[in-house]
């Protein structure tokens, strides 16, 4: 089977990339080995959060500063404002409705009432642009009865932190409770597959209509509308006060929509989704990948002008660690990665961990590097890049975004 | 350090890979319906935990489960999550005999051996009132089914008489594991894979012996007799294979799952070897096409609105693409991709009384989908999902090879592929 | 009795240290009529009660070499299969001989098992990879004895709700910092309450030391000496059994020759290496001290190779040198009781110490054996005959399991024993997993924190195996500190609790941390730091580890 472009990985960067490509009329296939982490996403992006343990309020004006192996500083300083705006616009075809942007960060809230720095943050999410200025001070925060992935009391206490009066209110209703029924399968996806009929929805905001008092913003846990944000829509029109979500524990329901309307977007387009599905291996001549064989088109592999690796860090098994070694599983490109395991991993569970900043090696072009040489048409984009710790800087979801639009304009350069 | 130490996981059917992420969960049919299923993570890798410590963790609730594979189609992390499921209900149902009703439905071939004999009057009785009153209430087959009609004719037959003798002077040939739907209920599709290859320059046979290939005796816990039929089969596609070279083709997506993947994995029957050259069709077909093999020329006159509908097993072998490709080729052909979702039949569970409704009601989103889709009919590549979504929605649905077959120009592919007539 | 009020009671013994000896000394003690106070710096079985193998010696591992040990092993084994049911697993064992090791020294084994009164029988090599299919298969040799596993957690709690149910009082997190010694009698304890850093003092008649290695201290306080030699040794936890007999190599005792099925998991262990006294808190496991026990696990379980490690944790044992010979040379691994009347001149201060885990239990006896007769006591110890709570004849078994128990309710009767009828489990929100990978449900957290003395998350781990699964607490910790914090109304609490929870996971997963490992370590780290902010929220630098 023949395509322009393949891509490995179907999670925000592999389907972004997908899009920018597919939009400008290529044939691309994508393979996606399961879900992706987009699920973990409480519905947020960043671009930059922080430095050295400081919050980034300021991300465009902090990029230029960053260490020479960030994937921001090889794919350019100067085309990060241009990228960002791109990949706004991206989300919005989409159907992704975000507010932010690249210049100021605003504060998203966790599930624990934290307040992070982020670029983008789903309309629906609460958001605070200036941490002077609340955009409420009496909220009722409405807890749902039995449901254990949102940390109630943390959340109203970092809530309060923030300058919050927090009215804690618990509430269930009808179908809440008959879900509950399983021990095991009452999390934030089960909630918003159940609360999507009409009466379903008019039940919660009868709860909080009756329950809210006279707080001026009511906050609920996000678990409306896996697939789309009609349900959120519906209940914020049956609710007698501005309404906002806030993100639950995983997976979440916000991210598995990102994921959903995006891969919806891409098959629009007329991409090819190949759910559980992975790549194996590759068919290299001089310096360039003919085609990649997958688990389960076995001995019909993909063949392609243009191939991008967007297949994730370690838990997406885009990197491997073995007892031994750090490697990339499909080619064995080369890492960016400490050979002595002892090096991986500090005790402090909290520390910056070195296994955060591995990822294959790319050139300036983020082509990958097999022994030391550039691969002509293997482009890496995403998480599986080294050279940032996302977890401690807040740019996880950004570089996902800008690698991918950047490997998609060098894919459409090099085609020309 | 000794060699392979710890440079992968091998834990039965991957279950220890599992990192707890609870992705499954998100996509299960099941427990979207019914709070009486613990879902795919309890019921998989978390539950395989415990029965490993003893036996008497089994949950009896994991006879919900469909087997649709949709959790492991979304695991981030290959865990098997059907297969342990399985495995822990095949060990769980060791020494217990399964119902009447649930050995009439798993033996697809038995039931269609005899309904065949008298289709016209089974089609009657099948179908009669006090008949499926008799049935939800004694044999507890739900009362709402209707059963696929049955052909008077079977397929078999149908071909020894007027196909098998051309077959040979073909210069490509292909094995056929046509299975029971098209044997007993719809031998048309068969004859339209028959007449599809043959205008692409292939002949068509039959298999020497071919049994039901077990995946209903799999979904009701028969694992003793689907073992026995999927030895008969592997000897029969290894005679095809080895023996004759040829390709075993199917138009069944879940007896093609069944042959290549559930055989090794539930049922300890190895047919690696000869994995390969079990194929659907349109895969086939398709690869002809893409390596300029051969060309399809499709009738100018041909226009319909057809949504696809990936079977459940279809996604779980990754052979969607496949059908969707080359149903893109017909020019007429403006075709809708359907959001994947289980139809919520899953072979014969939802014949099952007391799944009925459970099946329904995991239905509801896809037939919501199709009814949005606005099209005249629905393709698929699983017969199962096409009865189900035929009695719910009303819409035809076919499979993608009797689409071809129907909008191909036999004449002008023949020309195309340069076959002169005999 | 609130705590305020236990300082001002005088107790006929005092007892320091709540490890299995200390709560079975309590047990004893109380099942004799004494008035009893237990004192324990951290949580209950945080020493070397928790950081041993949970294995139920028959005995035969020291049969060769100390029969004196082994005859205990052997007689505290077949009592615990009846006093401590719901604590005890009946896997039986198996000593196997490889191609590399002398089948001569199955005989030796076998005679000296004989000799011990430990059933030792030879099977063929067949047999035993029959019985036990995780079994090397290239053995040569194998003997089949009656090892078993026991949940060192759960025998320890059991002991304690025991002492309670007679009327003992037991405090932990209040430590030792010194002793009320008058006129070369020891009279009570000075405490230091860890919670609040309140400073008390209690009286009592006699004061036995059952801290373990940590006695060496009390034992200074007290103005005497002893020589301790900490032996530490290392084990690795797998993330599902592997086998479900206990595998031992049929040779000299070595490094990683016992594979145990503990619960839901197996444990390989261990090395043994000794180390100085000063060092006996540190308890991170290097490298060289994993690489040994993986390449010496495989051979007795080749599957072990390839299966998904979730954690590496080290102990201490206790080892005593001989009076007579101070040197260390010759070391007991025997039980050993010391009155300090009799050795220093003290009055009123007993030290138990050495044994094992398992013979807890006549540990108990002989200390209170002591105590009663410096109180004049006559009561018969009672320890061997009466079962521990949840162990009563009637108490469910696990086999018994039928099918109206859902997951998490089956899974704390295999617990708790007849306790688990204790676990509210009438609605809904009771019977909600909170640990989904051990089945911890929310009554059974809420029956933990209200009955079991559960302070933080690593208390309410060793009651329930919350957070000991697979995944070591990254979709449950979340909820139980949740929980908790509602408890005790005291959120900003729970928060930092979860924090420690977290960071306790992380010291034992980080030496393993590869393959799979580090895939959850990973997505613990996006989960709790990039979705939840939580290393914002809380401040763990120069925090010490959570015990």
């Amino acid at each position: 089977m023949r395509m322009d472009t393949v891509i490995m990985g179907g999670g925000l960067s592999g389907l972004t990339c997908g899009i920018a490509l597919a939009k400008r009329g290529q044939r691309v296939t994508i393979i996606a080995s399961g879900q992706s982490t987009l699920l973990f996403n409480g519905g947020s992006m960043e671009l930059l959060g922080s430095i050295d343990g400081q919050a980034v309020m300021a991300p465009l004006e902090a990029i230029p500063t960053l260490p020479q192996d960030h994937p921001y500083s090889k794919i350019g300083a100067s085309r990060i404002a241009a990228l960002a705006n791109e990949a706004k616009e991206l989300l919005a075809d989409a159907n992704i409705s975000m507010e932010g942007n690249a210049e100021v960060n605003h504060w998203r809230v966790t599930p624990m009432g934290v307040a992070k720095p982020a670029w983008l943050t789903l309309s629906e999410n609460l958001r605070i642009d200036d941490l002077a200025k609340l955009p409420a001070k009496h909220v009722a925060l409405m807890c749902i009865r039995g449901f254990f992935d949102q940390p109630n009391g943390m959340l109203a206490q970092g809530l309060q932190k923030l300058g919050f009066d927090v009215k804690r209110i618990e509430f269930t209703t009808d179908d809440i409770t008959a879900l509950r029924r399983s021990p095991s399968e009452m999390r934030a996806a089960s909630l918003a597959k159940h609360l999507v009929s009409n009466n379903a929805l008019q039940r919660v905001a009868d709860q909080i209509n009756t329950l809210a008092g006279d707080a001026e913003m009511v906050l609920l846990p996000s678990v409306l509308g896996q697939n789309d944000e009609s349900y959120f829509k519906a209940l914020e029109s049956m609710v007698n006060k501005p309404l906002r979500l806030i993100a639950t524990l995983p997976p979440a329901v916000a991210g598995s929509r990102m994921q959903t309307l995006l891969r919806h977007y891409f098959q629009m387009l007329g991409g090819n989704y190949l759910m559980g599905d992975t790549a194996v291996s590759g068919n290299f001549e001089d310096g360039k990948l003919l085609s990649v064989t997958t688990a389960k088109l076995g001995d019909m592999p993909l063949r392609a002008d243009n191939f991008v690796l967007a297949t994730g860090s370690f838990v997406s098994r885009g990197l491997i660690a073995d007892y031994e070694r750090v490697y990339e599983p499909i080619f064995n490109l080369d890492v960016d990665a400490d050979s002595d395991r002892e090096l991986w991993t500090r005790f402090g569970i909290l520390e910056p961990q070195a296994y955060s900043r591995y990822g294959v090696a790319t050139d300036n072009e983020l082509r990958c590097l097999k022994q030391g040489k550039p691969i002509q048409n293997l482009r890496a984009i995403g998480s599986v890049l080294s050279g940032h710790d996302a977890i401690k800087m807040g740019d996880g979801t950004g570089v996902s975004l800008l690698t991918a639009l950047a490997a998609a304009q060098s894919t459409l350069q090099g085609k020309r | 350090m000794a060699e392979k130490m710890q440079l992968c996981n091998i834990s039965e059917n991957n279950f220890e890979q599992c990192t707890k992420c609870s992705i499954c969960t998100t996509v299960c049919p099941v427990a979207a319906v019914t709070t009486d299923y613990p879902g795919p993570k309890q019921a998989g890798p978390d539950g395989a935990r415990y029965r490993l410590k003893d036996k008497a963790y089994y949950d009896k609730m994991l006879k919900l489960c469909l087997n649709c594979k949709r959790c492991e189609v979304a695991c981030p992390s290959d865990v098997h999550i059907a297969d342990i499921i399985q495995r822990a209900r095949m060990s769980a149902s060791e020494g217990r005999r399964a119902s009447l009703r649930d050995t009439l439905l798993a033996n697809t071939d038995l039931l269609g051996t005899v309904a065949n004999l008298v289709a016209p009057v089974a089609n009657a009785t099948l179908g009669l009132k006090p008949t499926k009153l008799v049935m939800h209430s004694v044999m507890a087959i739900d009362k709402h089914r209707t059963f696929p009609a049955y052909s008077r004719t079977k397929f078999e037959t149908w071909f020894k008489r007027h196909a098998a003798s051309q077959q040979d002077a073909f210069s490509n040939h292909v094995s056929y594991f046509h299975g029971c739907y098209v044997n007993y209920n719809f031998p048309k599709l068969g004859q339209d894979l028959v007449k599809l290859m043959n205008s692409i320059g292939y002949g068509v046979h039959l298999l020497d012996k071919e049994q039901c290939c077990g995946v209903a005796l799999i979904a009701n816990g028969l694992f003793k007799q689907a073992k026995r039929q999927a030895r008969v089969n592997a000897t029969s596609i290894r005679q095809a294979v080895n023996g004759d070279g040829r390709t075993v083709l199917t138009t069944s997506s879940s007896c093609t799952f069944n042959l290549r993947d559930e055989y090794p994995a539930i049922l300890d029957v190895d047919t690696s070897d000869v994995r390969n050259s079990i194929m659907l069709a349109t895969r086939f077909i398709y690869n002809l096409v893409d390596e300029e093999r051969i060309k399809l020329v499709f009738k100018k006159d041909y226009k319909r609105r057809i949504a696809y509908h990936t079977a459940c097993h279809m996604e779980r072998m990754g052979w969607q693409l496949y059908s969707i490709e080359l149903l893109r080729m017909i020019p007429g052909l403006d075709l809708q991709l359907l959001e994947q979702e289980c139809c919520g039949i899953s072979g014969t569970y939802g014949f099952k009384k007391e799944n009925y409704e459970r099946s329904q009601a995991i239905g509801s989103i896809l037939f919501k989908h199709i009814e949005d889709a606005q099209v005249e009919a629905v393709a698929t590549d699983c017969e199962t999902c096409k009865w189900q979504i035929e009695m719910s929605t009303g819409l035809p649905v076919e499979n993608p090879i009797s689409i071809l077959a129907d909008a191909l120009d036999v004449e002008a592919t023949r020309l195309a592929n340069n076959l002169t007539n005999n | 009795m609130v705590t305020s009020e236990v300082y001002k009671k005088e107790f006929d013994v005092i007892i320091i240290g709540g490890g299995a000896t200390g709560a079975g000394t309590a047990r004893d003690c109380a099942l004799r009529g004494l008035s009893v106070l237990l004192v324990e710096r951290f949580d209950y079985s945080t020493g070397a009660t928790g950081r041993n193998h949970g294995l139920m010696h028959s005995g035969a591992r020291y049969a060769v070499t100390d029969g004196e040990s082994a005859k205990e092993c052997i007689s505290e084994n077949m009592t615990l299969r009846r006093i401590a049911r719901h604590c005890v697993e009946e896997t039986d064992g198996l000593f196997i001989t490889l191609p590399e090791d002398d089948l001569e020294y199955q005989k030796t084994f076998v005679e000296a098992c004989q000799r011990a009164g430990i059933r030792a029988d030879v099977i063929a090599p067949d047999e035993a990879r029959q019985i036990e299919p995780a079994v090397n298969p290239d053995l040569i040799g194998a003997v089949r004895i009656p090892d078993a596993s026991i949940d060192p957690f759960r025998l320890t709690v059991a002991n304690l709700l025991d002492a309670r149910l007679h009327g003992a009082e037991t405090l932990n997190y209040h430590e030792v910092d010194g002793l009320i010694i008058n006129q070369n009698r020891v009279e009570g304890v000075k405490l230091i309450n860890k919670q609040n850093g309140e400073h008390v003092e209690v009286r009592g008649r006699v004061v036995v030391n059952a801290a373990g290695i940590w006695g060496q201290r009390i034992i200074q306080m007290a103005g005497a000496n002893i020589s301790m030699f900490p032996a530490r040794g290392a084990l690795l936890i797998f993330g599902h059994r592997v086998n479900h007999m206990v595998i031992n190599r049929c040779r000299k005792p070595a490094n990683a020759d016992i594979l145990v099925p503990d619960d839901t998991v197996c444990v390989i262990g261990t090395t043994s290496d000794r180390i100085p006294i000063e060092a006996v808190d540190d308890m991170r496991v290097t490298r060289e001290e994993v690489d040994v026990l993986l390449k010496e696990g495989i051979k007795l379980a080749p599957s072990l190779a390839t299966t998904r490690v979730i954690r590496a944790y080290a102990g201490v044992r206790p080892l005593v040198a001989s009076d007579d010979d101070p040197s260390g040379r010759s070391i007991s691994r025997g039980i050993v009781c010391l009155d300090h009347a009799k050795r220093d001149g003290i009055e009123g201060f007993i030290t138990i110490i050495g044994g094992k885990m398992m013979t807890y239990r006549l540990m108990g006896e002989i200390a209170a054996d002591a105590v009663c007769a410096k109180l004049g006591n006559t009561a018969p110890c009672l320890t061997a005959k009466l079962p521990l709570p949840g162990s009563e004849e009637d108490a469910p078994r696990q086999s018994d399991l039928t099918k109206r128990y859902s997951f998490g309710q089956r899974a704390a009767i295999g617990r708790h024993g007849s306790l688990a009828a204790r676990i509210e489990k009438e609605n809904d929100i009771d019977n909600a997993l909170v640990c989904e990978c051990e089945g911890v449900t929310v009554g059974e957290i809420k029956y933990a924190v209200h009955q079991l003395h559960v302070h933080n998350l690593v208390n309410l781990r060793r009651r329930t195996r919350v957070g000991m699964g697979t995944c070591q607490g990254k979709l449950c910790s979340c909820r139980a500190a949740s929980l908790l914090g509602e408890f005790s109304h005291d959120v900003k609490r729970a928060q930092e609790d979860l924090a420690d929870f977290l960071d306790e996971r992380w010291k034992g997963m980080r030496p393993v941390a590869w393959g799979d490992t580090l895939r959850e370590a990973q997505l613990t780290a996006n989960i709790y730091q990039g979705l939840c902010g939580l290393d914002t929220a809380v401040n763990r630098q120069g925090k010490e580890d959570v015990q």
